[in-house]
């Protein structure tokens, strides 16, 4: 510092960059592209080994509780009376306040009836409906009343009640077929 | 002015005085409406500004339209919050602050020279009025830091208290030039000179540096970055404006972009021409000899009024605002370029290179034009 030579110099030096960084702000400015996701909008695409909410294959499951014990958190809670090889469905539940999407309780699924979605929008109005039901129906399906035929008192089907609100069960039930559709090209 | 009192006068009837009031009434109201309406302009270009900069895509949802709604959302917003005054708080002071920063920049509007004609007073002393009202800013700026009984409020202000000295010096000195050709501080005489002579930066070898330290030095006096230290929002919260919020908080929002507006057409008339073209294109925004407003207030009949001459007339003030833009928008491109100068980098900026060099361009012009000389286009 001090001397002419540095006084402009550093004129130079000041006008030079800020036109620099200017060029740099212009270039940023112009550009096409941009990183904003319009997020309602627009979806970010998932990966496919993605651990978001799950979904059950109803019909498939046979009421095991092996995902639930493999739980470590225990928030999936299962309950179903057994008629035979019937089963009459009164609870299937998986606690998000407590889910830690561990992905533990799709191993062990003898059956391999529980999935996990790339399904990521867990927001819900109350902590109260926090906890997802998986069912598609509670009860005994028609066909099933049918087989049982009197050997136990059967309750009518009902659909199920929705923890979440329909248009998350519409998107799971969506995010199903196309998973089902990937294992069919597999 | 005196056609608008003229009109008044032919129209209603009424007497001088009550002619004067209305016409005042109706500058000044279409005036405040300008004002507000290019300030929520201005305040969605700048975040749609700022936001292309940083390569993301700003208010897009409200209105439709890549969010033009967004700042008139704003500001209804900003009239249903709550006036809150901190306990402690100077009321009085804490109270007019705000109306005192605005009224500085407003007050500097009435000289400004849409075109010939369209400016509500002419005033003799017109430059060095909107330098003098300017700075009744500073006032409020400081009184609202040390009102609020806050210590980053009066950071603030005490921050701008010293850099006020600093860049009002270079940035009045840098426009002596341009009043040193002309000869005269009345606005309306730099657009006829230019008119006449072309652009005042294309007079001398100085005009350029003297319109560029105007120019960095006027970024300062808005209180924009990278010369945003009363503010400092990464250092002192939000500076003096810390404890204000809901109608009162907006008032020095929009005090930050009318006075870019007041600067940038400050510039726009001392170098860049004001409302006339570089070419010489059916005079734009030269008054015509018979105008509306002279058939309007009974000096004329209609089918003498000079319709294109009308019609380029108040083209002017549309290549003014334009103009204006321009610099409003090298103003909001430097601000999301540079990062902010510490207070002695501006002190330094301002006495060692500023001032110096403004005082250079003084003395070079004086030289030319005691000597006779001119650069380009001078007759």
């Amino acid at each position: 510092m001090g001397s002419v030579r540095d006084y402009f110099a550093s004129i130079g030096n000041g006008l030079g960059s800020a036109v620099k960084g200017m060029g740099v702000t212009l270039r940023h400015l112009t550009q096409e592209d941009t990183i904003t996701l319009l997020y309602p909008h627009e979806r970010r695409e998932m990966p496919p080994t993605y651990r978001g909410l799950h979904i059950l294959e109803q019909d498939k499951c046979i009421d095991c509780g092996l995902c639930a014990k493999a739980c470590p958190v225990d928030c999936i809670e299962i309950e179903a009376e057994h008629h035979g090889r019937v089963l009459e469905w009164a609870k299937f539940t998986i606690d998000y306040k407590k889910c830690i999407f561990c992905e533990l309780c799709i191993p062990p699924c003898p059956v391999k009836c529980i999935h996990m979605t790339s399904e990521y929008e867990l927001a819900t109005d109350s902590p109260d409906t926090m906890a997802e039901d998986l069912l598609t129906w509670t009860g005994l399906r028609r066909e099933d009343q049918e087989k049982l035929e009197g050997k136990a008192k059967p309750k009518p089907a009902a659909p199920a009640a929705s923890g979440g609100g329909g248009d998350l069960q519409s998107r799971v039930a969506a995010m199903l077929a196309k998973k089902k559709a990937e294992k069919g090209e597999d | 002015m005196q056609g608008l009192i003229d009109v008044f006068a032919n129209l209603l009837g009424t007497g001088p005085t009550l002619s004067m009031v209305l016409a005042y009434f109706v500058c000044i109201h279409s005036l405040i409406g300008f004002i507000t309406i290019y300030a929520m302009f201005a305040i969605w270009m700048e975040r749609k500004v700022a936001a292309h900069i940083q390569v993301r895509l700003g208010p897009m949802e409200t209105g439709g339209w890549h969010g033009w709604a967004q700042s008139p959302a704003d500001a209804l917003k900003l009239l249903f919050k709550e006036d809150l005054i901190p306990a402690g708080a100077n009321k009085f002071l804490f109270w007019i602050a705000p109306a005192l920063v605005f009224c500085g920049v407003f007050t500097g509007f009435i000289v400004v020279p849409f075109a010939e004609g369209i400016q509500i007073v002419d005033l003799e002393l017109g430059v060095f009025f909107i330098v003098a009202i300017a700075s009744v800013e500073v006032i409020g700026v400081i009184m609202a830091g040390w009102s609020s009984n806050s210590k980053y409020s009066l950071f603030g202000a005490v921050r701008e208290a010293a850099q006020v000295v600093s860049y009002e010096l270079p940035s009045a000195t840098a426009l002596l030039p341009p009043v040193l050709i002309v000869g005269s501080l009345t606005l309306g005489d730099f657009n006829t000179f230019q008119a006449e002579h072309g652009w005042l930066i294309l007079h001398n070898p100085f005009m350029p540096i003297a319109a560029l330290i105007f120019f960095i030095s006027s970024l300062a006096g808005c209180k924009r970055a990278p010369f945003d230290l009363p503010e400092a929002e990464s250092e002192l919260v939000s500076g003096f404006h810390t404890e204000y919020s809901g109608m009162r908080f907006s008032f020095f929002g929009l005090e930050e972009f009318v006075s870019m507006f007041l600067v940038s057409a400050v510039t726009a008339t001392l170098f860049f021409g004001g409302y006339t073209l570089p070419f010489d294109l059916l005079s734009i925004g030269a008054a015509p000899d018979v105008s509306l407003f002279d058939w309007l207030s009974g000096h004329a009949e209609l089918g003498q009024v000079d319709i294109l001459g009308s019609l380029t007339h108040l083209a002017g003030p549309a290549v003014f605002i334009v103009k204006v833009f321009v610099f409003i928008f090298i103003q909001m491109w430097l601000r999301w370029t540079l990062p902010r100068l510490r207070v002695d980098q501006v002190m330094v900026l301002g006495y060692k290179f500023l001032l110096p060099w403004a005082l250079f361009t003084v003395v070079g012009t004086a030289l030319f034009e005691g000597l006779g000389w001119g650069w380009c286009s001078h007759s």
